[in-house]
């Protein structure tokens, strides 16, 4: 069989549809970042717009990483089924270029004016409940070799150092073997995935300590690393299920995705459906159990206010409870929901949202009313949170689409990509 | 060379498929026959007890009779024989009871977990695995009956309506246990029965076509009248998969209620949110540890290597070394949440684990599950196989290892200095340890002599010849 | 073959006592394309004998998805009922007694018992439930009168088609049947 040339008319009609589908995602974008700049200038609450942008960039972020995951995944278990999807991913990691341009506003807010976003940063920031600064907070001085800006800083840089170096390599080695059909390429990708694994598990840790995690400084969790992961893989997969069943509407995968594909990726949505629920409620349920003041006050801010009363993020939670686990739970127990197009994409879209208001839960409480309450869930930054969602989604699709025609839509010398073609339950 | 039919509407890129040649590893080595399989386990079971069997068999039960003659003690004495004392009241008996249920979880995560992953690979060892983990549910199960002192009260741990009319407490981890090990025990007899019924039918029919009446009855009692129908065969599979699907969130669930005992409590070292995955993960390399020490001689003595592939190997050591990975990211990630969370109750009990009096076993522990599988990194490791066996022995060591300085570090240095204790075990204690090694090669060498070591029907599965496809497809 | 001779010449008459007819097959493939022509032909009483489950098979005998799985939800259920229902009476109701300063019923602490007991009915209610639709146990099927039917638990394929189907007729079922690269077609006693 030897390779032939495509039907060029109908290559270019799609690449032009292609180029278009980018430039309305980047006025998406702009359109998204282009408002929260303006909320973030001129809106009455500024620290509300901010944390609400970090929403967003922790959001595509998380899904971006999990996409890195499933790179690195596919290729050390010399995965046969994925391989069909696997170069959607690595076009979608090319975002992290572009997910660290727009991290930089963060990080150069965090120098200009430290302790706005994360209140550690400046020593000068006052406790809730009249107890002193953060200087004086003997909680915070014993974990300042590690809670303070040159070391936020310089993690940072080193996070997305790792992950969009490894996310170009994976890609270079994937495209170059397109051309000569050579072997080594994909020992090179399985060395890389070694490698990168441990990698990007301790990047991600970090980064969702210092990025979320150290928001409510004086807490802590061991878990608290797994649960991102969880998230990330889980945007991952439900994102890899939204483009396999765009590819396929607009045509590029008819005849090369089968139902098993979607079974597949289906039960992997399920499986990490069943491990973000073990992961959060082990973490909640020791943390119930055991009653220690200094871990509950987490949950307290999200259950009730200083006067016993119940909040918004009581309900916040429930939702999550329900909306996270059971309904995806109940719903991908069926065979057809996995597998009918018209019943997969729902679940998949309610499952990127839950994800949204699982960051959200994590995030805004940490914005608070003179008594220490949490501002409550439904409020004006929901509409940034919106902005900010759609203006760093709309880059990554930008970034993804970008990248989407300059290669073949599989990797088609793959050692594995027939085995995929043919996947069979 | 492959290649792939497409229908006319078939995209132009399927034109340009072409992939580069990296064949997969066969999982039955020389391109064996279905009959050669069945003759070749088949004959395990029906040729002449050998010589090394009995040796073998003789030393376990001798070995065993220490656990027997330790339970009779502790039995006719009581639980002040083992060595707990204030402050440490719960030492080795859990360390056992925590050990040998994660030697266990191998089993079912080959069975299960493999099995959902479609990793084929695992038709060569699941069976054996499995067997594992009952055996090693039964040493578990020893060590927290026997600690309830009064053994002959042990079913009131169970909500069986008694004389005291009160109920068990469900508030307590221990009741959880409870619950988890029982369910667990039963659920993996299950499974593995279900997985030797077809292999049983096979046993039947042999022994019947050799004259052995007796034999061909007691298989086929177990064998229900199986026949190979396929209509049978489509229900099996399903509650096959099903019973996998079940056993994954299972075996997750085990060791998670195992690692709540610890971590639902707010001793300082057991009180942190990472431990039901990190037990986990510990119990599957254990695992993996135990499964390694017990196939690489079954391979050798019986002739297995086209079964037991040197892919095989390979693959167990990748979990291994991946799964011990895992452990040690938890072990650093309590390390940094003990500083980070700035309790100094909390950064006093990891101190102390590494440099107090219980060092020695702390820097043991790193060194055997942190340490010993970075070996597995390299091919010429993987390939010497009487060095894997060495570097599974002490992934057994290490993970015993863990449980005891998780376990008695954290309550020989408990809240109150004045109560501060440095904890020994017992003679008995050693001996009921030690016996239930021969316990479970006593379990293990009766299994490997009555039953089929490595699924039939599934080993005929797997090879080449069973592919109705052949490369083509067909859907 | 003498007695698949014999018992082939008397076919027409002995069709009233007959359990059906079995052919064998060398390999998988072979079976698999031949139950795609007994399926064609619209059989329903019939059966593939295998030494293992052969992939694509069930599709080629056109057998629908099984209902095993519809038993075992019904069993995770009770199971997940039982062990809330069995925490919160005897914890709340028939002996309130507070311990550890917990709630006398929380669906948290309940949690962990309940998921065990879902997962233990479900496996009793898949193995019942498999055993239960296979009919087993079963202590004697007419196949085992058929001297090399034992094979088919080794390295031979067979298919029966049985004499209560409808559409079977002795001689034209048998013609289909060899037509479909079927070996050594017997009859089997009933």
């Amino acid at each position: 069989m030897s390779a032939q040339a495509a039907n060029a008319p109908a290559a270019l009609a799609t690449e032009s549809a292609t180029a278009s589908t980018a430039t309305k995602a980047l006025l998406v974008g702009a359109a998204g970042l282009g408002l929260t700049a303006v909320g973030a200038l001129l809106g009455p609450d500024k620290h509300g717009v901010v944390m609400s942008y970090l929403v967003g960039i922790t959001y595509w972020t998380a899904i971006a990483i999990g996409m890195l995951l499933l790179i690195l995944i596919h290729h050390i278990v010399d995965a046969s089924w994925s391989a069909v999807i696997r170069r959607q991913w690595e076009h979608a990691t090319q975002a992290f270029t572009w997910l660290f341009v727009l991290f930089l506003p963060l990080l150069i807010l965090a120098w200009v004016k430290p302790g706005f976003i994360w209140p550690w940063m400046n020593e000068a920031t006052p406790l809730h409940g009249g107890h002193g600064t953060v200087g004086t907070d003997v909680l915070y001085q014993k974990k300042s070799g590690f809670l303070n800006l040159g070391m936020f800083t310089g993690m940072t840089l080193g996070f997305f150092a790792i992950w969009i170096g490894l996310s170009h390599l994976l890609k270079k080695a994937s495209v170059a073997q397109d051309s000569d059909g050579d072997t080594k390429w994909t020992f090179t990708n399985r060395k890389l995935a070694a490698i990168g694994l441990p990698l990007t598990a301790l990047s991600l840790t970090f980064a969702a300590i210092y990025w979320v995690k150290s928001l409510e400084y004086h807490w802590f969790s061991t878990m608290y690393g797994v649960w991102f992961f969880a998230n990330c893989v889980r945007g991952a997969l439900s994102i890899s299920v939204l483009i396999m069943l765009w590819l396929w509407t607009r045509g590029d995968y008819k005849g090369i995705l089968n139902t098993n594909h979607l079974h597949s990726i289906g039960q992997l949505v399920f499986a990490f459906t069943v491990f973000w629920a073990y992961v959060t409620f082990s973490q909640y349920f020791l943390i119930w159990n055991a009653n220690v003041p200094e871990e509950t006050f987490w949950y307290n801010l999200r259950e009730v206010n200083h006067d016993g009363h119940t909040n918004q993020w009581w309900y916040v939670g429930l939702v999550i409870l329900f909306g996270h686990f059971f309904v995806p739970f109940l719903y991908l127990l069926s065979y057809r929901h996995k597998v009918i197009h018209s019943k997969v994409k729902p679940i998949v879209l309610w499952i990127l949202a839950i994800i949204l208001v699982d960051v959200c839960y994590n995030i805004l409480p940490a914005l608070k009313d003179g008594h220490g309450d949490s501002l409550p869930f439904f409020s004006l930054n929901l509409l940034w949170v919106a902005t900010s969602v759609a203006g760093i989604g709309g880059v990554c699709a930008w970034a993804y689409l970008r990248s989407f025609p300059t290669t073949k839509l599989i990797p088609i010398r793959d050692p594995r990509i027939v085995e995929s073609l043919t996947h069979h339950e | 060379m492959a290649h792939v039919e497409h229908a006319a509407s078939a995209p132009a890129i399927l034109q340009e498929v072409k992939p580069a040649v990296l064949p997969r590893a066969v999982l039955v080595g020389h391109g064996r026959s279905f009959s050669w399989i069945t003759d070749k386990i088949c004959g395990i079971i029906e040729g002449k007890t050998p010589a090394w069997w009995w040796w073998c068999f003789i030393v376990a039960c001798f070995v065993a009779s220490f656990t027997v003659a330790g339970l009779v003690y502790l039995v006719a004495t009581g639980v002040g024989v083992w060595g707990h004392a204030n402050p440490v009241n719960w030492a080795w008996d859990i360390v056992n009871f925590v050990f040998w249920i994660g030697i266990g979880h191998a089993g079912t995560l080959i069975s299960a977990i493999l099995c959902l992953l479609r990793q084929k690979w695992r038709t060569s060892i699941n069976r054996a695995a499995e067997a594992m983990t009952i055996f090693a549910v039964v040493c578990a199960a020893i060590f927290p009956v026997f600690h309830v002192g009064r053994i002959w009260y042990a079913w009131y741990l169970f909500p069986i309506p008694n004389s005291n009319i009160i109920w068990q407490n469900f508030r307590s981890p221990l009741e959880w246990d409870v619950f988890a090990v029982s369910t667990y025990g039963t659920v993996s007899v299950l499974f593995w029965y279900v997985g030797l019924l077809p292999d049983l039918a096979v046993l039947r029919d042999r022994f019947y076509a050799a004259g052995n009446k007796f034999r061909s009855f007691l298989y086929g009692l177990f064998a229900l009248g199986w026949r190979g129908s396929n209509r049978h065969w489509s229900n099996y599979e399903m509650a096959y998969i099903i019973l996998a699907g079940i056993s994954t969130p299972l075996v997750l669930s085990v060791h998670t209620i195992v690692s709540f005992d610890f971590a639902v409590s707010l001793l300082p070292g057991w009180h942190t949110t990472i431990f039901p995955p990190y037990f986990v993960a510990g119990a599957i390399f254990s695992g993996f540890g135990m499964v390694l020490t017990l196939m690489l001689p079954l391979r050798a003595v019986y002739g297995l290597e086209d079964l037991i592939t040197q892919y095989h190997i390979d693959c167990m050591c990748k979990i291994t070394l991946a799964t011990g990975t895992i452990v040690g990211y938890a072990y650093s990630m309590e390390f940094f949440i003990a500083w980070y969370g700035a309790n100094p109750y909390e950064g006093f009990a990891f101190i102390n684990r590494a440099f107090g009096h219980y060092a020695w076993a702390y820097w043991i522990m790193i060194t055997c599950n942190v340490i010993t599988p970075q070996f597995f990194w390299f091919k010429s490791v993987r390939n010497n196989t009487a060095l894997v066996w060495v570097l599974s022995i002490f992934v057994n060591v290490g993970m015993w290892f863990e449980r005891f300085v998780i376990i008695v570090t954290s309550l020989a240095r408990d809240f109150l200095p004045s109560s501060w204790g440095y904890y020994s075990p017992s003679i008995v204690e050693i001996f009921t340890f030690f016996g239930t090694f021969g316990v479970f090669s006593v379990l293990f060498l009766l299994f490997i002599r009555f039953l089929p070591v490595m699924p039939m029907a599934e080993l005929k599965a797997v090879t080449p010849q069973a592919d109705v496809h052949g490369g083509h497809d067909h859907h | 073959m003498s007695t698949a001779a014999t018992t082939t010449t008397n076919l027409a008459t002995m069709a009233a006592q007959t359990h059906g007819l079995i052919a064998t097959f060398e390999t998988p493939r072979d079976l698999y394309h031949a139950a795609e022509q007994v399926r064609d032909a619209g059989y329903r009483n019939w059966d593939c004998i295998t030494p293992f489950p052969v992939h694509g098979l069930d599709k080629a005998m056109g057998l629908r998805r099984s209902i095993v799985p519809r038993i075992s939800l019904a069993g995770g259920i009770t199971g997940f009922i039982t062990g809330m229902t069995m925490i919160w009476w005897t914890g709340q109701v028939d002996y309130p007694l507070t311990v550890g300063g917990k709630p006398l019923f929380s669906p948290m602490f309940a949690f962990p018992v309940s998921y065990e007991l879902t997962i233990l009915f479900t496996a009793f209610a898949t193995i019942g439930g498999m055993l239960i639709v296979n009919g087993l146990p079963k202590h004697y099927d007419p196949v085992l009168k058929y001297e090399h039917i034992r094979r088919g638990m080794d390295d031979t394929f067979f298919i029966v088609i049985e004499a209560r189907d409808p559409r079977f007729h002795a001689a034209n079922t048998k013609a289909l049947l060899e037509k479909a690269g079927g070996k050594a077609i017997t009859e089997l006693e009933a």
